[in-house]
Formats: C-alpha cells, structure tokens, sequence
C-alpha cells in the first residue's frame, strides 16, 4: 500500500477533490470559538491572578505557576493520569478489536450480544461510578462475598494498587463498547476480496486477522487511540465519585486536582494553571499521534484495491 | 480546513470543556450593591434536607404579617459551601443564608459582605440572650457577632450496639484505657471494634478532634485556627497524635476502612448488623439508623460521651462538631428590618417546638422545658445536658479552618489513618494549611 506521486493521476479521493469551502465550518467553528477559545483565553488570563471566587480576580505573576512546579501532589498527578491513560489504552484496545472483528460478523448470536455489550456506554459516567461503588462496598458488597478474591479483606479502594485496578477496570468496562463499536463498523468495510484472495492463497484465520484485518484498521486504531488519550487525560467523574482521588492523594489525576484547587479550595489561580498544562499536554499528544502514525496524510488503507 | 486541523482542533476541545467549568463561575462577578436587588422580597438561602418543613412553616407564618415577603430558596445539600461562595458576591445572592458560623463565614466577613448583626441586637437584645452562649459566640468573628443560630446543635457522640457490647461483657469505655482494652476483647471475637467511614474522610477527623481536646484542651484549636501554627509541632499535639497511632495500630478501625463509606451506608450497616461495636459520629447518626430501622434503633443504639484520658488538659465534658446551624445577613440587603424581624422567630417557642418534633435539637435558653416534646426525649435531654454542660464546644476542625483548608485537611487526616503521613508528616501538612 505504498503511494508514488509519479507518473499517476490523482486518487480520486484525494486531497482537496470535491471539498466543500470554508462556510461549511463556519457554523462549528463559531461554536467552537465561542464556548473553547474564548473560555480558554479566559482560563489563561485567570492562571496570572490570584481569586477566590469572592471580589475580583488579583494579578500575581507567575505566583501560581511557581507553586505548582513545585508541588509534589501536581507531579504525581500528572504521572497517574499518564498511568491511568496508558492502562486504558493497553486493555481496551486489544479488547476492542478483537470484539470487534468479532462483532462484524452478521450472524444473529453476535448482533444479540453486541447488543448487550453495548449497554454500559448507554449509562452516564456517574451512574456507573455509584454502581461500581456500592458493588465494591468491603463489607456488603461483592468482596464482602469472595473475599479471597478480593485480598482478604477487601480494601480494594483503600490501596493505591487497588483503587488504580478499579478506575481501569470501570473506564475498561464502560467505553471499550464504544471502541468496539468503531472496530466493528470498519472490520465491516473492509473488502471481501481481500479474504477471498487470501483463502485462495491458503492462509488461516490467524493470518487473515494480523495480515488483512490489523492493516486496514490502521487509521480506525488511530482515531480509537486519540479518543482513549484524550478521554484519558480528561477523566473526572468516575474518580470523583468512585475514589474521591484517594485513597489519600493516591488516585489524585490531574483533571481531579484542577477540580479540588478550583471547587474545594477556591484557588482559581492554580486550578486555571493546571487546566492549561492539561490542554497543552493533551494536545501535544494528540499532534504528535497524528505526526507519528501519518495520520494526517490521509492515505486511504484502501488504495490499490 | 486540512484534517490535520479538525484533530488539533477537537483534541483542545476535548480539554477545552474542563476549562470551561473553571471560567463560568470567573463570569459572576459583580458586586451587590442594595440598588440593584429585588424589591419587596428577601431570599432566605437554606441547605435543602427533611428539615426544611419547619423553615417553610416560619417563612409562611412571617409572610402572613409582612409587608415584605420572604422567599425560600432551598439550596440542594451537596457542595453547599461551594454553590454559595459562588453567588455571595453576586447580584443574585441571598439577604440571609444558612451557615456553620466559624470559617464558613470567615472568608465572607473578610471580603466585607456581611452584615455585623451588632445593631439588630442592640435593637432586640432577645436575638442574643435567648441562646446558650457558647453556641452564640461561635458565629462570632474577631468578637463581632455574625450569625443567629437556628436548626440545632450536632454534638460528635460515641455511639455503640448495646447487643454487642452485652455478648462482649463490656461497657461503653469511660476512660482510654478503657476503649483500648474493649478493643482487644472484640478483636478477639472477630469484630471490627470501631466502624469509621475513612472513603469520606471527615468521619475520621473526628477522631482526631476528640483526642486533641481531651490530651491537649481546646486552646490548641483556637492557637492554630488563630495562625500560630507552632501549635501542631507542640509537645501535647505530638503525644495526642500518639494515642491516635496506638488505637489505630491495636487495629481498632479494622483495616479496610478506607473503602468503607458513611454517606453511602457503610459504616452504618456495621453497626447496626453487629459487624462493629463503636461509631463516633454526629447527633444525626440516630435518625440515620432511624430511618434504616425504627426498632433496632429504639432497643439497641447505646450513646456515651467520649472518654477521658488520663493526665489530659481537656475536661471530660468537652464536645466537638457542629456547634449549630446559623442565619447571616448580607450587607447588601435592601431590608435590613426585615431581616431582623424573621430572625427573632428563631427563639419563638413554635420554632422550638416545631424542630424539636422533627429531631433537631435547638439551642435556646428554652429548650429545656420543651424537650419532653422531641421526637426522642431521652435522647434530646442527654444531648441538651451535654452541650448546656460542655466548658468548650470546638467547632469541626473542617468548618473552623475557611473552606480553602478543608481538602488538605482531609488528605492529611486520611494519610495519617492509614500510615501515609507519620507524626512529623502530619504536622507539617496541618502546618502547611
């Protein structure tokens, strides 16, 4: 699936055939400037000023930005949020596409069963938090019934090790149905000749799924990973109501201790700042993903056929 | 627009939303002068809760003699403090508000917004004299008072399952030797001698109050609220800070308290099914377990001050927790008169009577000779003789510090708990607040 510009005409899919002009954006990008831009200026300003939410907001320099270099809670969060983010990664998208290409079978069983499985991503971020809470609960909840399962005792949120096991878990059992999702709508598109060529040349199913299959989700790995990055470093809900960031700091992510400085500490300030090193993190993520992976080409997986 | 923009762009949208949350609340700010706030009306701001009948029935009864009406705005209870600091300093903030006096209000009274109620009780000297003084002065900021109690008093008390503590052949421990040895003989049986909900964190402060008053009395408090953070680094905060670590490395709490929730019904249940002994909780642990069994609650909940430690500085008296809910008035208000008026229900005898019957426990010179009306008068009387009888009733530590401490605080509290923070560790994060 190499490309040479030369001696061929443009792909008709190409860059720039048939685009529609600028005014098609313009409803989004006014959205977007509106409720993105402007409050991101806005929290850029706010994170040179000292504010408490009572009276006006005080200029301080670099103050909040001081501080926070040098606080130990904000550098452990920003290496659990990488741990958390890297966890998800590694356990759903393997998960994902194989349920995935599983899943874009047409036989009845699988419709059934996807269709189960896709019901954890129809319930809010909160709900599933509360249930997962209370089904944790060490004394009446599930590791009050298999305690040996559980470690003993079961502290399962009451140690670092464990809290981190059950954020993943939860973000693990939520949203791998949407990553299925895509896998199996473009496991779908892919080709039938493809499979026909290869059962011609004999391969195994094995060799069809890494030779045929993983290729052509190239580009659908690659939107699924951003979404789980940024999805990631932007996780909230389910740390506030499952973990509280705790136990002590201990599952304290970035997005959350923005939260505690901003709502239970009243220091805007910091929080602004740490909200802006959390946009630029994620961003440069995200471009350097699309950078490594040439995402940005555009090359269809389909060119050639 | 190229594809490689949209994913820049969608990627800053993604965090883009967080950071919206932190600047809506920067567009607020707009300072209430008297002119541009409602006519006729004041808003009275209540934390929303099964109390509130009686706060309807006030209001009601106010509204049918005023010519300025009084409207209830019932504040949904979770996050409180927070939804407040938010509108305080804005046009739409409420002419009374409920609060837990102490730093609830200090910063408020820092940033001028509040009323100093000095006048009104010089006006009617009932709005002071009529509530027992050590709840009254806890509203008070630098000595000016700021706040009108109403609800009731939440003293922390030591409850325990009377059924347990029989089969155990113990009593509710009156000293600390006392509540160590208890600890053992149910350790013992295989029960969890203290059941504490460490997920939520504040149940666990209140352990440490008690053992600050009774080892080191109640002017250690008052020092480090006060700024003088040398307090925390003192030889009697060390030494109560050790008898905390003893209880907790005689495996009183059990270990996995830190997953166990009051708010959710953890702890709760331990007591109530008999997997624990002992919980140290507010005055509300009652109608909690009321409400989770009205029988079991009558027969078996057992209640008992905290106790004493030997060669202490606090009296065995002492109380911590909420002193009281409060009414403040804003410096804004268009009625001022009004106000004063609607806040001197807050000693009528309906009043009394009326949050008596709901369990609430008033603190006003007459509650006495009501409390044989209270939902509970047994319970009603031990509480009003302990708060009528404490030397001194520390405000949580949580409420007392401003709002701005209170995470820290917890983390702290927690870490210490579950041998994250040592001694010194613990003194520097206090200090560090």
């Amino acid at each position: 699936m190499t490309r040479s510009d030369t001696g061929r005409p443009r792909h008709p899919g190409g860059p720039n055939a048939g685009r529609p002009g600028f005014a098609w954006a313009l409803p989004a990008t006014l959205f977007f400037a509106l409720f993105a831009i402007l409050p991101l200026i806005g929290v850029a300003v706010m994170s040179f000023t000292s504010w408490s939410g009572l009276g006006n907001p005080a200029f301080n320099g670099l103050d909040n930005w001081v501080k926070l270099a040098g606080d130990k809670v904000m550098m452990q969060s920003l290496w659990l949020s990488a741990l958390l983010t890297l966890l998800g990664v590694a356990i759903q998208t393997p998960l994902s596409i194989l349920l995935g290409t599983w899943a874009a079978g047409h036989q009845k069983n699988r419709a059934i069963l996807s269709a189960i499985y896709f019901v954890p991503l129809l319930l809010s971020s909160a709900a599933v938090s509360v249930l997962w809470r209370a089904l944790l609960d060490p004394n009446f909840g599930l590791p009050g019934q298999f305690s040996s399962f559980f470690g003993g005792d079961g502290n399962v949120l009451g140690t670092q090790a464990g809290a981190i096991a059950v954020l993943t878990f939860v973000g693990a059992w939520q949203f791998t149905p949407l990553h299925t999702l895509l896998y199996q709508g473009a496991a779908r598109s892919v080709p039938p000749v493809l499979y026909q060529a290869a059962d011609i040349d004999g391969a195994g199913t094995v060799r069809k799924f890494f030779s045929i299959t993983l290729p052509q989700l190239r580009n659908t790995i690659v939107t699924s990973v951003i979404l789980m990055v940024v999805g990631g470093l932007t996780t909230f809900d389910t740390v506030l109501i499952l973990t509280k960031g705790g136990p002590g700091t201990d599952t304290t992510i970035t997005a959350f201790y923005m939260y505690r400085k901003a709502f239970q500490s009243f220091d805007f300030g910091v929080a602004s700042a740490i909200a802006l090193v959390l946009v630029i993190i994620a961003t440069t993520i995200s471009l350097v993903l699309v950078r490594v992976t040439g995402y940005d080409k555009m090359h269809s997986v389909q060119e050639g056929i | 627009m190229s594809n490689k923009s949209t994913w820049l762009i969608r990627a800053i949208a993604g965090t883009a939303v967080l950071a919206l949350g932190v600047t809506l609340t920067a567009c607020s700010t707009a300072s209430g002068a008297a002119s541009n706030r409602p006519e006729n009306v004041i808003h009275v701001a209540v934390y929303g809760d099964a109390g509130n009948t009686v706060e309807e029935a006030m209001v009601k009864k106010f509204n049918a003699t005023s010519d300025v009406k009084v409207i209830l705005d019932r504040i949904p209870g979770a996050n409180y403090q927070q939804k407040l600091q938010t509108i305080i300093s804005t046009a739409s903030a409420p002419d009374i508000f409920f609060n837990w006096g102490g730093g609830s209000i200090q910063p408020f009274v820092k940033a001028d917004l509040l009323l100093p109620l000095t006048g009104m009780i010089k006006d009617d000297p009932k709005l002071e004299s009529s509530f027992l003084p050590s709840v009254f002065n806890a509203a008070a900021i630098d000595g000016v008072p700021y706040g009108i109690p109403m609800r009731g008093t939440q003293p922390v008390i030591l409850f325990n399952n009377k059924q347990v503590l029989t089969d155990a052949g113990i009593e509710s421990p009156k000293t600390w030797d006392d509540l160590l040895a208890s600890v053992k003989i149910l350790k013992d049986k295989g029960i969890t001698p203290i059941a504490l909900g460490g997920a939520d964190q504040w149940p666990t402060l209140m352990w440490y109050e008690y053992m600050f008053d009774r080892v080191a009395g109640p002017d250690l408090l008052t020092k480090a609220i006060g700024g003088d953070s040398s307090a925390w680094d003192s030889k009697d905060s060390r030494a109560a800070l050790t008898k905390l670590k003893e209880l907790i490395d005689a495996g009183a709490f059990g270990s996995n308290f830190d997953s166990v929730s009051f708010v959710d019904g953890g702890s709760p249940a331990l007591l109530r099914t008999g997997k624990a002994a002992f919980e140290l909780m507010g005055s509300w642990e009652y109608s909690t377990q009321q409400s989770a069994d009205k029988d079991w609650t009558a027969a078996n909940l057992g209640y008992a001050t905290f106790p004493t430690v030997t060669g202490g500085k606090g009296d065995a008296a002492d109380l911590v927790g909420n002193t009281n809910n409060y009414y403040s008035v804003i410096k804004a208000t268009r009625y001022p008169d009004t106000a004063r008026d609607f806040l001197k229900l807050m000693y009528s005898d309906e009043f009394v009577q009326a949050q008596l019957a709901i369990g609430n426990l008033t603190t006003t010179t007459s509650t006495e000779k009501f409390l044989d009306q209270a939902a509970d008068p047994t319970y009603a009387a031990f509480q009003f003789t302990m708060v009528q009888d404490a030397p001194a009733f520390q405000l949580s530590w949580d409420q007392a510090y401003p709002q701005s401490a209170s995470a820290d605080m917890h983390t702290a509290v927690a870490q210490f708990f579950s041998g994250k923070l040592d001694v010194d560790g613990f003194i520097a994060a206090m200090q560090a607040l």
